[in-house]
């Protein structure tokens, strides 16, 4: 008996989410007994909510971190992306077209950035760093410091961001089906293999004949696509874009991946654990809330949770690889 | 690795206390025969417990709140301006059933859902500090606002200003805005420019940031471009302090006028010594104490104001500073 459970333990130890899922299970029982409203079904909606948004960035930000590479523009991209579509819907460009003109102006900035990576050899932080800075001025330059909004009924922006059956959002939809298609790219394709080596090792994923340069160049599209669709469900939310929107956004979604297990220098990582690190900053947000603690608290304790979580994740992995 | 989960989960569960302390109050009824420790009431705001203004005179403001009602408020903002994140912490403000919710509302289209929302669930809403500038029957149907507006708080500050020159004009302006796209800072900074450029004295804005060395170089640099500046308007103490320190150490009082929003005891020492003409207020201490006694009243009798209260602009400048400084320095103002 004693012998199985150990056997059923290694099996458990062995999913590269359980640090996360482990995480988030004692934080939300904790929450749950801090306060009575937090176990409710519009406190979770509102939870989901802000997973969202900061989900789909999450998973872009994943993926390029398995290749071994970072974007801190996402946050830039994603008030760009819906700027750009907001201004096209203005001016009576249907807002279906204005969407995949935002997200193509995304995948433009991400091919920038990958190119520019790639060709000059300058490390990727620095580079999105330098880009993350470029589009926020272009976005203040152009809006002048106030929000651009979308006046008028649009279905289509209710379809990326208003509210669906039972309350829950549609952005949590988009959520859902960004971390299936993704996890399956990862780990049941060919190209989600190449990232894999590519992240992990990138000498010999060239020896092999993976071209790197190309897959980098194709996640940070990725990367910039998937902020910019979040951008989008949250212009959906509130039918406007205020210039600041997403700063420091950059850093959440980093720690919402880091969190759910992936590593800084790459080659390792999971979307659903991205998934799991956007909720755990979601639920942190509202919990401390609903608990009562001070306004002042909130970004300790989620870098508290931060810090903590990784060394989960890295005795854990320790446990499991034996390093 | 167990034994670090269960400090963990112990630190947690101790603090449970600390938090229950900063949220008690005293044995009070309200008017209408209520407990008062049994309201909770939900207070939203733009700005966080970074910003100066929020975390200063207004946080002092709810704490008399609580104190003198005996009554329960959650105060919380984003620690940088974010309106996202201020509509995310309105989601989770309804989720608990708050017994009234008062919001700023620093983008209408943002807030119009949620807040309807709130109202649907039965939950009393109160604008403050910046508010929906559709007329009521068009604006989001809050019970009232409690504020001061702030394009007006500019637009004032701008004619004070000009007054300052008698029957001469300014020759040129400047506005340092020290976090562009914060949509208070960006109405005041229109307000004023309106009331310049209406008379045809260019005025330009200048973008700073929440950092006081970089906001002292960019008006530097600003000034040796445009020598002919006679005039800045600073939005905040952010942009004030650093811009003092500036015109003491380039000599400048008495050659170009400066005038600014809010008030320090920095701001207060320079008006007394004539180096500032006026700082604007909107006397945050109000914002923050009345609409909790008005949402006690609508609770207990359904009772509330038809008209907003204007808590702003209140100029200060050197015939009014004596009756204000103590004021100031008492964090009341």
């Amino acid at each position: 008996m004693n012998s199985s459970l150990k056997q059923c333990g290694a099996r458990l130890i062995r999913f590269k989410e359980i640090g996360a899922l482990a995480g988030l299970a004692i934080i939300m029982l904790i929450f749950t007994i801090l306060s009575n409203k937090f176990f409710t079904w519009a406190n979770l909606i509102g939870v989901f909510t802000i997973t969202s948004e900061l989900g789909i960035i999450a998973i872009g930000v994943c993926f390029l971190m398995i290749s071994g590479e970072f974007d801190l523009s996402v946050g830039s991209v994603f008030a760009i992306a819906p700027m750009v579509g907001a201004l096209l819907g203005q001016i009576g460009v249907p807002l279906f077209i204005a969407f995949l003109v935002g997200l193509m102006a995304a995948a433009l900035i991400g091919f920038i950035n990958g190119v520019l990576v790639c060709k000059t050899g300058i490390p990727s932080f620095i580079v999105t760093l330098g880009s993350m800075m470029f589009y926020r001025g272009v976005l203040l330059a152009v809006s002048g410091g106030f929000p651009i909004t979308y006046i008028g009924d649009a279905p289509f922006l209710d379809a990326l961001g208003g509210r669906t059956m039972g309350g829950m959002r549609s952005s949590g939809i988009w959520l859902i089906i960004s971390t299936v298609i993704f996890s399956i790219i990862l780990n049941r394709t060919k190209f989600g293999n190449h990232v894999y080596s590519v992240g992990g090792n990138p000498g010999t994923a060239k020896a092999v004949g993976i071209n790197v340069k190309r897959v980098k160049i194709i996640n940070f599209m990725i990367c910039s696509v998937m902020a910019g669709l979040a951008g989008f469900t949250m212009f959906g939310r509130f039918y406007s874009i205020d210039p600041t929107a997403g700063q420091l956004l950059e850093l959440e979604a980093i720690a919402s991946a880091v969190i759910g297990g992936a590593l800084l220098t790459g080659g390792y990582g999971s979307i659903l654990g991205a998934f799991l690190g956007a909720f755990l900053i979601g639920v942190m947000r509202s919990g401390l809330i609903l608990a009562g603690a001070p306004a002042y608290w909130y970004q300790a304790f989620i870098g508290v949770v931060l810090v903590i979580s990784v060394i989960m994740n890295t005795r854990i992995r320790k446990a499991v690889v034996g390093e | 690795m167990k034994k670090t989960l269960f400090i963990v989960v112990a630190v947690f569960l101790l603090l449970v206390p600390a938090f229950d302390a900063f949220t008690g109050g005293q044995k009070d009824m309200t008017p209408g025969g209520k407990a008062a420790e049994e309201y909770t009431f939900y207070v939203v705001t733009h700005g966080g417990p970074a910003d100066p203004w929020w975390g200063g005179v207004f946080n002092n403001g709810i704490k008399a709140a609580e104190k003198y009602y005996g009554v329960n408020i959650r105060w919380m903002g984003p620690e940088k301006y974010s309106v996202q994140k201020m509509v995310d912490m309105i989601e989770t403000a309804i989720a608990a059933e708050p017994d009234g919710l008062v919001v700023t509302i620093p983008d209408t289209s943002a807030l119009e859902k949620p807040l309807k929302r709130a109202m649907d669930q039965g939950i009393p809403v109160i604008a403050i500090n910046v508010g929906d500038r559709e007329t009521v029957g068009e604006r989001i149907p809050y019970l009232c606002y409690v504020g001061g507006a702030e394009y007006q708080m500019g637009y004032q500050a701008g004619l004070r200003m000009l007054r300052e020159f008698g029957s001469s004009k300014p020759k040129r302006g400047v506005v340092l805005i020290h976090e562009v796209g914060h949509i208070g800072l960006e109405q005041r900074a229109k307000g004023f420019t309106d009331a310049f450029s209406e008379r045809g004295i260019p005025v330009e804005k200048l973008a700073g940031t929440p950092n006081a060395s970089e906001n002292y170089q960019a008006l530097d640099a600003y000034m040796t471009r445009n020598a002919d500046t006679d005039t800045v308007f600073t939005l905040g103490p952010l942009g004030a302090h650093p811009s003092l320190s500036l015109f003491k150490d380039k000599n400048l009082f008495g050659k170009v006028k400066i005038g600014t929003v809010d008030l320090s005891p920095t701001i207060l020492e320079a008006i007394k010594a004539g180096q500032m003409v006026f700082g604007v207020d909107q006397q945050a201490y109000l914002q923050a104490f009345l609409p909790i006694g008005l949402l006690i009243l609508y609770n207990d009798y359904g009772i509330v104001p038809t008209g907003n209260i204007l808590t702003g602009p209140a100029i200060v400048d050197i015939n009014n500073i004596a009756q204000v400084e103590e004021m100031i320095n008492r964090g009341i103002r």
